[in-house]
C-alpha cells in the first residue's frame, strides 16, 4: 500500500520519532509503514490521518 | 525497571533454575524443580510488566503472532511424528529384528520421555527465534533511512 506519510511529516516538520511518540508506536513502525513494508491496522491508519487533519484516502492509496 | 535490569534478573533466575535442577537430581525430588521453574517464570512475567522502556506496538504483536503460529504449525507435525515413533517402540511393533526387551522394563522409562520432551521444546525455541527473525525482517525491523541514529 502506498502512502504519503513522509510528505505529511515534512509539511508538519516532524521526525519519525516524534510522530511515533504521538501515535504510541515505535519509530521502526513508522519507518516500516513509510517504506511499504508494513500495512497499518485501520485503527492506526485513522490515527495517522486524524493527526495530520486529513482523510485516510489522502494518506493511503492502494 | 529498565530492560537491562530485566535481562540481568532473567540471567540470575536462569542460574537459580540450574541450581534447583541440580539439587532436585541430588535429592531425587522432581517437585523441587517443577515448583522452582513455575516460580521463576511467574517472577519473570511479573518483572516484565514493570519494564518502562519496552514499547510493544501492533507491528511487534503481529510479528510475535506470526512467528508463534508458524512455530506451532511446524512443531505439531514434528511432535506427532516423534510421538508415533515412540508409540511404535513402546508397543514393540513386529517386523524389525531387534533384541527382546527385558520383561520388567515396562513401556518406556519416564526419564527418557522427559529428555525427548526437552529436546522438542528446544526445537520449538529455535524455530520460534528463527521465525521471529524472519518476520521481523519482513516487516522492516532493520530497515534504515536518513533519520537512522
Amino acid at each position: 500500500m502506498k502512502n504519503r506519510i513522509k510528505v505529511f511529516r515534512a509539511m508538519h516538520d516532524l521526525t519519525q520519532e516524534a510522530l511515533a511518540n504521538e501515535l504510541g508506536v515505535t519509530r521502526q513502525t513508522i519507518l516500516a509503514i513509510e517504506k511499504g513494508k508494513y500495512d497499518p491496522s485501520l485503527d492506526l491508519a485513522f490515527k495517522i490521518a486524524r493527526y495530520f487533519g486529513v482523510t485516510i484516502e489522502d494518506v493511503f492509496s492502494p | 525497571m529498565k530492560r537491562t535490569t530485566f535481562y540481568i534478573l532473567a540471567g540470575i533466575v536462569g542460574l537459580l533454575e540450574v541450581g534447583a535442577f541440580w539439587l532436585s537430581v541430588e535429592l531425587h525430588g522432581p517437585l523441587l524443580i517443577i515448583l522452582a521453574f513455575i516460580a521463576g517464570i511467574m517472577l519473570l512475567y511479573l518483572a516484565r510488566r514493570k519494564i518502562h522502556d519496552l514499547k510493544e506496538d501492533e507491528r511487534a504483536v503481529l510479528i510475535n503472532e506470526k512467528a508463534a503460529v508458524r512455530t506451532f504449525q511446524v512443531f505439531w507435525v514434528v511432535f506427532f511424528a516423534i510421538s508415533l515413533g515412540d508409540v511404535v517402540l513402546g508397543l514393540g511393533a513386529p517386523g524389525f529384528p531387534r533384541q527382546p526387551r527385558p520383561p520388567n522394563e515396562g513401556l518406556v522409562p519416564l526419564g527418557h520421555i522427559g529428555i525427548v520432551q526437552l529436546l522438542l521444546l528446544f526445537l520449538m525455541i529455535i524455530l520460534y527465534v528463527g521465525f521471529r527473525f524472519y518476520y521481523a525482517r519482513q516487516y522492516g525491523e532493520w530497515e534504515t533511512d536518513e533519520e537512522q541514529d
